[in-house]
């Protein structure tokens, strides 16, 4: 063998070393395709639902209410000779096509529903064949979802579910040659070339593969590097899978356009997002519009750019045409189609922020925060959207108005609402501030301010929970009171009037909110006997040992509030605050439902006592404003709140059915110079006005007794006495005295009747 | 005749005393909250559509599912003590012995007069007590349960 020479030695190595690292590289690439595509999984986001709304005869909503509803879930109006998506509306009927729907408890099928309306409500709901039905839920309405990394949103869909004229406009558009080349089409390359330099260029060089492997391994840097890395690439992907697989993941993968901070991505949303539709229903026309997009979203974003949009989807038909794959008919058909793109419903990563971070943090709890992100976990909230766009519009319109009237300049008042059911503890609607698609500081939940009155009934409840002590007439000291303590300086509360009062009956002293009769009260029941109740109304925070803390000198979240109310509306049973109900995976296999739980906290009796006085604050105290919105035999219970040089203003109170609470004031703690009264109650007052009311009507408890009252006295009162009033007592506990306008025989005939009611009441049921 | 005249005024008062009415206008509205009188049976169709699935799904050992539609149903009627008596039983069924206690004791602050409701809700909360392990306190409850009457 003869000897090489040096140079030639040195060459062969050099291209050796060459071809290795080109092979290792390869090999690496080759590596990394076939692991994450095989992997191919789309990260997906959490998706997140509002409560359904189940019809039902006698449901207390009026039809304009449930269209809004229909609206915002993209429903349109019209009826139409097929398919589901649409409402019509004639007189006082509905006819809905609601769509299909996988619940959690299984898949239900698309229907139509004939649901006619008696005034406020519902009368009846029937199917399409004319049969009642007795109760119908609606799908969902998706208020957003819990964004993998760059906000991407996609919804995953089978090549099988894509429609023909879908994938022959694509690839007329794209990549022609898309079925037979091997990764990269040089035909395609010389073709680009050509037509732009013709300068009729519809075409980039790039084939599907490639753009693929672009979206899916590149970073989208231009330089030649990057340009063959995407080439080998290409060639490897072509190599190990075939083209459906390949046009599959595409059609999953591409970027489609920006809804606010939410990026669409593939097919599936995109046809969702713009028509209202699953993507097998799309037309060729929406087609050739989503299709026309791929080449620059933004810039031939239908709603901005509606004519160069329609211009660019007649150019992708007229390729299309010209390739043979649409007939001349379907071609004209699609070219005369108007965009047909849905009313622009931007909602961005969700159009209720402030809700969907109380989901957010409720899940975290018990997801990976990770798998919130990626698993297409489905979330079925509480959420009502027709409470929380009430709440949401009167805060805004009711701030607006007090900027006006205060004239303090920017920034404007804030506001915070928490609606519950008060029998359940599911949150319906929660609002974080005047501006409700701000993704940012959640009053609601975050801003702990200073309660003042509104801690005022757990201090009643102590008193009402010894009745031998404390009675509702039960006479309280409303004089100048100092209270000192150790290493404290001396606490002199005063009231709101700056007046003192006297002796008051407890129940006036809660319904106009007497600051030192409450003050004298607390002390005397002891600091630590009213934290605990505080405790066990369910606020966990820690209390400062102050006795200032009597008088609301305590931070607690708008949220935080509504825990603690919550327990008295529900008689005495905490019920924690709810806002999933139930959570299933990608597919809607149930993995968790999240029920009631109730646990008896108070005894029946003094629970019916203090919301008899939180009525009396209402119907007689610092609450009686409300009458401009409420009917007085709503019989509301509340209690409005007002710190130091009105800072805060509060209003928290529930009627039969609703719980809620209204915090306003500034960001900075600027002095409002708006009461509770002035500006919490309007809102609270405005907004559940809007939502219809149930009266307030609470059980009586077994050891609860009425007795009529004189007034004036505070004594048992008889028919004799003008003015007198039945109050509840826990039995035994009510005065004996009898009232000066009371007669001895008028006692008598009392006494005899209330022993009779009860008697009768045993013997024939109450 | 008087004393049969009074009578008679009395068990209008006793009736009067169940039916919620708005005070007389001028008159110092009555402040307590009045109950509305306690029904067990449903006149919503749509709650009893939803009571009758709950049971079959009782029947059927599907227990989360009848616990979800036994919470439907409250939410249309959050007030009927059969309801928070049914999920009561579903709750002791799963094996949740302090729910099912909370639960019927919820049942009971709505059962009103339904002394037969109390009952059984009471001999739930014994059932559920003698599970956790609680004798004395089981007992009680069925003593509570025999007084219903």
């Amino acid at each position: 063998m003869p000897r090489l020479h040096l140079p030639w030695r040195l060459l062969r190595f050099a291209l050796l070393s060459l071809l290795l690292v080109a092979a290792g590289f390869t090999f690496y690439l080759d590596f990394r395709v076939r692991s994450e595509f095989e992997g191919r999984r789309f990260a997906l986001p959490a998706r997140i639902y509002a409560r359904p709304l189940e019809l039902h005869a006698g449901l207390k909503v009026p039809l304009p209410d449930i269209v809004d509803e229909l609206k915002d879930e993209g429903y349109r109006e019209g009826r139409q000779e097929s398919g589901d998506g649409w409402f019509y509306r004639s007189g006082d009927e509905l006819e809905i096509a609601v769509r299909p729907f996988v619940f959690w408890d299984g898949p239900q099928p698309a229907r139509k529903l004939h649901v006619a309306f008696d005034g406020k409500a519902v009368a009846s709901v029937k199917d399409a064949d004319g049969k009642s039905l007795s109760l119908a839920r609606l799908e969902p309405m998706a208020i957003g979802g819990i964004y993998p990394a760059n906000n991407e949103d996609r919804v995953l869909v089978r090549l099988s579910e894509v429609p023909k004229p879908l994938i022959d406009t694509l690839i007329a558009t794209e990549d022609r040659n898309f079925y037979t080349h091997h990764g990269f089409d040089l035909r395609g390359i010389a073709r680009a070339a050509w037509s732009t330099v013709r300068g009729a260029g519809t075409q980039g060089g790039s084939t599907l593969t490639q753009q693929l492997v672009k979206n899916f391994f590149l970073t989208p840097e231009r330089t030649l590097t990057r340009k063959g890395t995407e080439l080998v690439m290409a060639v490897l992907l072509e190599a190990h899978y075939d083209k459906n697989e390949i046009l599959e993941t595409y059609l999953n993968e591409i970027y489609l356009g920006q809804d606010r901070d939410r990026a669409i991505h593939g097919v599936g949303l995109a046809a969702l997002h713009y028509f209202g539709k699953t993507v097998d229903h799309l037309t060729l026309a929406e087609s050739a519009l989503l299709v026309g997009m791929v080449k620059g979203p933004a810039v031939y974003d239908p709603y901005r750019h509606p004519q160069r949009a329609l211009e660019r989807r007649n150019l992708v038909l007229r390729e299309t045409r010209e390739r043979g794959a649409i007939t001349m008919q379907d071609y004209a058909a699609a070219r005369a189609a108007p965009l047909g793109v849905n009313a622009r419903n931007a909602m961005g990563t969700s159009p209720h922020p402030a809700f969907l971070e109380l989901v957010h943090r409720q899940l975290r709890r018990e997801y990976d925060e990770n798998d919130l992100r990626s698993e297409g976990l489905r979330i079925f909230t509480t959420l009502d959207p027709r409470v929380q766009g009430k709440a949401e519009s009167v805060l805004a319109r009711r701030l607006a108005q007090f900027d006006k009237e205060k004239r303090f300049g920017s920034p404007g008042l804030e506001g915070a609402v928490v609606v519950t059911d008060s029998q359940t503890g599911e949150v319906e609607a929660l609002v974080g501030g005047r501006d409700v698609k701000f993704r940012g500081f959640n009053r609601a939940l975050d801003a702990a301010r200073p309660v003042g009155s509104l801690l005022k009934p757990a201090i009643y409840l102590t008193a009402l929970s010894e009745p031998s002590r404390y009675t509702l007439v039960t006479r309280l000291d409303d004089n100048p009171f100092v209270w000192k303590s150790n290493g404290a300086p001396d606490w002199e509360p005063a009231n709101y009037d700056k007046k003192f009062h006297g002796e008051v009956p407890l129940r006036t002293a809660l319904a106009q909110s007497y600051n030192v009769a409450t003050a004298r009260l607390g002390t005397d029941l002891g600091l630590d006997r009213v934290f605990g109740t505080i405790k066990r109304l369910g606020i966990e925070r820690e209390m400062k040992p102050y006795a200032s803390t009597l008088l609301g000198a305590i931070d607690l979240s708008p949220f935080e509030v509504a825990q603690m109310y919550q327990t008295i509306a529900s008689g005495g049973f905490r019920t924690p605050l709810r806002a999933i109900r139930e959570v299933t995976t990608q597919d809607g296999k149930p993995l968790k439902r999240y029920a009631i739980a109730v646990e008896p906290a108070f005894p029946p009796e003094p629970m019916y006592l203090i919301t008899a006085a939180m009525q009396g604050v209402v119907r007689e105290g610092t609450g009686q404003a409300l009458k401009n919105w409420i009917p007085p035999d709503t019989a509301v219970a509340g209690k409005t709140g007002t710190t130091d040089e009105q800072r805060d203003a509060w209003f928290a109170g529930f009627t039969g059915d609703r719980l809620a609470v209204v915090w306003v004031g500034y960001d900075d703690n600027r002095a409002a110079h708006l009461s509770g009264a002035a500006s919490a109650l309007p809102v609270w007052g405005e907004m559940m006005s809007a939502l219809g009311t149930e009266p307030l009507a609470l059980p009586k408890p077994d050891g609860i007794e009425q007795v009529l009252i004189d007034p004036a006295s505070g004594l048992r009162a008889d028919s004799g006495c003008p003015g007198a009033t039945e109050l509840p007592f826990v039995q035994g506990s009510a005065p004996a005295e009898r009232a000066p306008c009371a007669t001895s025989v008028g006692i008598v005939v009392e006494q005899v009747k209330q022993r009779a009611k009860s008697w009768l009441e045993r013997l024939f049921g109450r | 005749m008087r004393i049969l005249a009074a009578l008679a005024a009395l068990a209008i008062a006793g009736c009067a005393a169940v039916v919620p009415s708005p005070p007389p206008p001028g008159s110092a509205p009555a402040p307590a909250p009045e109950a509305a009188p306690p029904s067990s049976r449903t006149e919503n169709p749509a709650v009893a559509g939803l009571l009758d699935a709950a049971r079959a799904d009782v029947a059927s050992g599907r227990l989360v599912n009848a616990a979800a539609s036994l919470e439907r149903a409250l939410r249309i009627e959050p007030r009927n003590p059969r309801l928070w008596a049914e999920l009561a039983r579903v709750r002791f069924k799963q094996g949740d012995y302090a729910q099912a206690e909370s639960t019927a004791r919820r049942s009971n602050s709505w059962a009103g007069s339904d002394s037969a409701l109390r009952a059984e809700n009471w001999r739930l909360i014994a059932q559920s007590r003698e599970a956790r392990g609680d004798g004395e306190g089981a007992r009680t409850a069925l003593e509570q349960a025999e007084r219903q009457r």
